[in-house]
C-alpha cells in the first residue's frame, strides 16, 4: 500500500509538498512511537530487558483484547464517536463476565461450564446493545450508557463489591505458562491479533464490516443486511468482553471491583490506534500499536520514577494531539 | 379498500408517535404511584423535601448544564472535572483562611478554566466536542491526583470551618432552604437563555444543523464557547453546593454526577417531538432518575440493585419512545 502512495510523488519527479506533508503525518506517529521507545531505551533502566518487554506486551493484552473490540464497533458503525457507534459498555461488560466466571468457579462448576457462561454473559449483553442500537434506534452513546449501568450494577449485585478469587488450573497456564519463552497471556494477543487481522482486514465480513460503518446508506443499497453486521459488531464486542474477562481474572487470580474504569484507557487505545492507518480510519493493527504504546508509556514512567499520576494526564494530552494532527492532516 | 387501510395506517401512525411524546411522563408518574403505594414513608413531605435538597439539586444543575451544551448539538465528558476542581479549590482554600465569597469565586472560576480549555480544543484546535472534553476529563484526573498525594480527600468537619459551608448550605430564605434557591435561580436563568432569547435560537440552530447556523453568520466559535463555559461554571456551582453539604472534598467524586446528567437530559429529549434538550425535559429526567433511586431504596433494595434498576427503566423508557418514534416514520 505504501508503494503505492509514494509512486504519484517520485513519478512526477518534483517535490510534492501535500504528498510530503501527509506522509510526514502519518510518519509522524510512528516516529513519536520510536522516539519516545528510544528515549525509555536510553534513559529508563531495564526497559530493553526480554523480560520487561513481554511483561508490558502481557499488560498490554487485556487493554488490546478490550479495545479490538471498541475498534470493530468504531468500524461497524463509524467513526464519529458522537453519532456514530461506540461500544460504553466494553468495560463494564468484562468485568461482569469475570464476576460471572468467578462467582461460577467458586460455586463448583468447572471451567468447562463457566468459560462459555462467562463469554455467554459477554453475548447476551453485547445483544442488548445491538437491540437498544439496532433494533430500538437508541443513540450508541445513550443505549450502551444504559446497558452499561445495568452490567456494572448485576457485577456489583454478584460479587457484592468484593474479590472473589479463583483458583484453577487454567488460570495457572494462562498466568504462568510458557512456550518458546513467550508467556500464555502474549500469546493470546499475537493470536488474536493475527486472527481479527484475517478477519477485519482480509475476509468478505471485515469488507463489508467497513462499508456498513463508512456509509450505511451505500452499503444498504449495495444489498448488505446493515443491521446484522451492526448487531455482529456488538456481540462480537460483547464476546472479546467475555474472553477478555477470563484473561483478567487469570491475571490477578480474582475478580475485583473496578474493571468498569478501563473505559478510558479502552476508548484512549481505539481512538489513538486511528494515526497508526494510512487514512486515519480504524484497524486492528493500530489498535495493537496505540495499546502496546500504552502500555510503554506506563511502564517506562514507572522504570523512571515518574509519578503514575501522570499516566492519565498524559494519556489525555496524546488523545488531544493525536485529533488535533488528525483532523489537520485530514483538511490538507 | 386501499383507502381504508390507508387511513388505519395513518391513524396508528398518529397515535404511535403521540405515545413516543408521552413515554417519559407516563414512566414517570408510573414510577411515582408505584412507589407510593409500594413504599411507605415515601409521599412523606420529609422525604420528598430530602430527596430534592440532597439529591434533586445537585443533579438538576449539572443536568441544566448538559443540557445547553447537548442543545448545541456538542457533548461535555469534563463535567466531573468541573466539579471536582471547584470543590477541590474551594475547599483548599477555605483551609488556607480564605473568606468564604473569596473561595466561592476561586471555585467557580476554576471551573470557569475548565470551561475555557474546552472551548479552546474545540473552536481553535477543531477536537470534537466528544474527544476534546474526553482529553480533559484524562487531564482534570490527573491534576487532582497529583495535588492530592493520588486521592486523599480533604476533610473540614472542625467547628472553627463551618462558617461558610451553614452560610451555604444550611441557611434558608422565606423558609426555602438556600441550595433550593440557587436551584430555582439557574432554572430561570437557563430557561431563558435557552427558550427565550436570542442565543438560545443560536443554540438550537448549532445543535440542529451546525453548517446551516455557520452559514447563516452565526458566530459559531463564540456561541460554543458560551456554552461550553456555562456548562463549566453551573457544574462549579455543583461542586460548591456539594463541598458546602459534606463539607470536604473527595477526589473525582464528580465522576458520578456525569453518566446521570447525560442519562437524564437525553430522557429530557423524549418529550419534545424533535427530541431537542428541553429545562422541563431535563428536569422530569432528573425526577425520575431521583425517585427512582429513592423509591427503590425504601423498597429495601441495595446500592447495586438500583443501579440494575435505573439502566434498565433508562433502556425501556428510551426503547418505548426511540422505537415508537422511529417505527412512525
Amino acid at each position: 500500500m505504501t508503494a503505492v502512495e509514494h509512486a504519484p510523488a517520485t513519478s512526477r519527479g518534483w517535490f510534492n509538498s501535500k504528498v510530503f506533508a501527509k506522509l510526514a503525518i502519518r510518519l509522524g506517529a510512528f516516529a513519536a512511537f520510536a522516539g519516545i521507545m528510544i528515549y525509555f531505551a536510553l534513559t529508563a533502566r531495564g526497559f530493553t530487558t526480554t523480560y520487561n518487554m513481554i511483561n508490558v506486551v502481557e499488560q498490554s493484552t487485556i487493554l488490546g483484547f478490550l479495545a479490538f473490540a471498541m475498534t470493530v464497533v468504531f468500524i461497524g458503525t463509524g467513526t464519529d464517536v458522537q453519532k456514530g457507534g461506540i461500544d460504553l459498555s466494553i468495560a463494564a461488560n468484562a468485568g461482569l463476565c469475570a464476576a460471572v466466571y468467578a462467582v461460577m468457579m467458586r460455586e463448583g462448576y468447572g471451567n468447562y461450564v463457566a468459560i462459555p457462561a462467562a463469554i455467554g454473559t459477554g453475548m447476551v449483553i453485547g445483544f442488548f446493545n445491538g437491540l437498544a442500537v439496532v433494533t430500538l434506534k437508541i443513540m450508541p452513546l445513550l443505549g450502551t450508557l444504559a446497558v452499561m449501568n445495568i452490567a456494572a450494577g448485576v457485577e456489583l449485585t454478584l460479587t457484592e463489591n468484593t474479590v472473589v478469587p479463583v483458583q484453577s488450573d487454567l488460570m495457572t497456564v494462562l498466568a504462568f505458562g510458557r512456550f518458546l519463552g513467550i508467556s500464555t497471556l502474549a500469546w493470546c494477543l499475537i493470536i488474536g491479533s493475527v486472527l481479527l487481522v484475517w478477519a477485519i482486514h482480509y475476509s468478505k465480513i471485515g469488507l463489508r464490516l467497513y462499508a456498513v460503518g463508512g456509509h450505511i446508506e451505500a452499503a444498504r443499497a449495495a444489498g448488505i443486511n446493515t443491521g446484522r453486521y451492526v448487531y455482529g459488531a456488538y456481540i462480537f464486542s460483547g464476546f472479546m468482553a467475555g474472553v477478555a474477562s477470563i484473561l483478567i481474572v487469570s491475571r490477578l487470580s480474582s475478580s475485583t471491583p473496578g474493571t468498569g474504569l478501563m473505559l478510558l484507557p479502552i476508548l484512549a487505545a481505539a481512538l489513538l490506534g486511528t494515526v497508526f492507518s494510512r487514512r486515519f480510519i480504524p484497524t486492528i493493527g493500530g489498535t495493537l500499536l496505540a495499546a502496546l504504546f500504552i502500555g510503554f508509556l506506563a511502564n517506562g514512567f514507572q522504570l523512571l520514577g515518574i509519578s503514575s499520576y501522570w499516566v492519565s494526564g498524559v494519556q489525555g494530552a496524546l488523545i488531544l494531539l493525536v485529533v488535533t494532527v488528525t483532523s489537520f492532516a485530514k483538511k490538507h | 379498500m386501499t383507502n381504508q387501510t390507508d387511513t388505519a395506517v395513518r391513524e396508528s401512525r398518529f397515535s404511535l408517535e403521540a405515545a413516543s411524546n408521552y413515554a417519559v411522563i407516563v414512566a414517570f408518574i408510573a414510577v411515582v404511584i408505584f412507589f407510593t403505594f409500594a413504599a411507605p414513608g415515601f409521599m412523606s413531605g420529609e422525604n420528598i423535601f430530602n430527596l430534592i435538597s440532597n439529591k434533586v439539586v445537585l443533579l438538576a444543575i449539572v443536568a441544566l448544564g448538559m443540557t445547553i451544551v447537548i442543545g448545541a448539538g456538542g457533548i461535555d465528558l469534563s463535567v466531573g472535572v468541573s466539579i471536582d476542581l471547584s470543590s477541590m479549590i474551594f475547599i483548599m482554600m477555605i483551609a488556607a483562611g480564605y473568606m468564604g465569597a473569596f473561595a466561592v469565586m476561586g471555585g467557580l472560576g476554576a471551573a470557569f478554566c475548565v470551561g475555557l480549555l474546552n472551548a479552546f480544543l474545540i473552536n481553535k484546535l477543531k477536537i470534537n466536542p466528544f474527544l476534546a472534553t474526553l482529553g480533559v476529563l484524562f487531564i482534570g484526573k490527573s491534576i487532582q491526583q497529583l495535588s492530592t498525594q493520588g486521592g486523599v480527600p480533604i476533610y473540614l468537619t472542625r467547628a472553627e470551618y463551618a462558617a461558610p459551608f451553614d452560610a451555604i448550605a444550611r441557611t434558608s430564605l422565606l423558609g426555602i432552604p438556600t441550595p433550593i434557591i440557587i436551584l430555582v435561580v439557574c432554572i430561570i436563568g437557563v430557561y431563558l437563555a435557552l427558550h427565550r432569547s436570542v442565543f438560545g435560537r443560536y443554540v438550537a440552530a448549532l445543535g440542529a444543523q451546525a453548517d446551516v447556523a455557520r452559514y447563516s453568520g452565526i458566530r459559531v466559535p463564540f456561541h460554543m464557547s458560551i456554552v461550553f463555559i456555562s456548562c463549566a461554571v453551573l457544574s462549579g456551582i455543583t461542586g460548591i453546593l456539594l463541598s458546602s453539604t459534606v463539607r470536604s472534598y473527595v477526589p473525582l467524586a464528580g465522576d458520578a454526577f456525569l453518566l446521570d446528567a447525560i442519562g437524564a437530559t437525553f430522557i429530557g429529549t423524549a418529550i419534545s417531538a424533535e427530541r431537542r434538550p428541553s429545562v422541563l425535559g431535563t428536569l422530569i429526567g432528573v425526577a425520575l432518575l431521583a425517585v427512582m433511586r429513592n423509591g427503590l431504596l425504601l423498597i429495601g433494595w441495595n446500592f447495586f440493585w438500583q443501579q440494575v434498576g435505573i439502566g434498565v427503566l433508562v433502556f425501556l423508557v428510551l426503547g418505548l419512545s426511540f422505537g415508537l418514534r422511529k417505527r412512525a416514520e
